[in-house]
């Protein structure tokens, strides 16, 4: 029972942050939200027991941001 | 690393980090047998801690990889692979059978060990080195476009 209420707990998690992302106007705002997100994927597929999807997920979270953060260099931050 | 660099926050996290990262890169491309990990994890975790050194001290860093040496190094980890899938073809066996490699082991589990360890080793290589690729690609076109 408790694994279900913090499983639905962490799939709202999830939908809140997509839908963050979707809105926000700042696009670092929105790559460091892209990385809660990737977190919050991590810990689902963790409890729904492949621990080596989850520790792909975690790494390539980690590097995808790491991208997202450096191409912002050359482009508008700002999105109107 | 006697070199100081930005603040302490950003020195001393350098020193705990990226050891760390590397280190535990290796204990999961060896141990990925009997846990979860891999070739692949292993390959960006490595990768992982090498990006943060270049994040946090730049060029100059101390583990940094260029990335005309990083594509040369991803070709060298792609051979490993396929040295090791060829490699029981001019010993009497089938494509990537383990059983014919030729190295010296009393039963053949050990072999077949061998053979999933070289292949990781090629794996991990190519992944780490196409990691740190296209970071340096992304960095030198925004160095360029300035």
């Amino acid at each position: 029972m408790q694994i279900l209420i913090i499983e639905a707990a962490l799939l709202l998690f999830l939908i809140f942050t997509t839908v963050c992302i979707l809105c926000v106007k700042d696009i670092l705002a929105a790559a460091i939200i892209y990385c809660a997100f990737s977190f919050c994927a991590v810990l689902l597929y963790f409890m729904m027991g492949s621990p080596d999807v989850a520790f792909t997920e975690a790494v390539i979270g980690v590097v995808s941001t790491i991208y997202f953060v450096v191409a912002l260099k050359n482009m508008n931050r700002w999105c109107k | 690393m006697t070199k100081r660099f930005g603040g302490i926050v950003l020195d001393i996290s350098f020193r705990v980090l990226v050891p760390f990262t590397l280190v535990y890169g290796i204990y999961i491309l060896t141990h990925g047998e009997f846990s979860p990990g891999g070739g692949f994890q292993a390959g960006a975790l490595l990768a992982a801690g090498i990006v943060l050194s270049r994040l946090i001290q730049g060029r100059s860093a101390g583990f940094n990889i260029s990335g005309e040496h990083a594509v040369i190094w991803a070709g060298v980890g792609t051979f490993i692979y396929a040295l090791t899938g060829f490699l029981p073809l001019f010993f009497g066996g089938n494509f990537l059978d383990y059983s014919f490699l030729p190295f010296p082991a009393e039963e053949l589990h050990e072999l077949h060990a061998m053979g999933i360890l070289l292949i990781e080793i090629g794996v991990t290589i190519c992944v780490m080195m196409t990691i740190i690729d296209i970071l340096d690609a992304v960095t030198e076109r925004a160095d360029i476009d300035d």
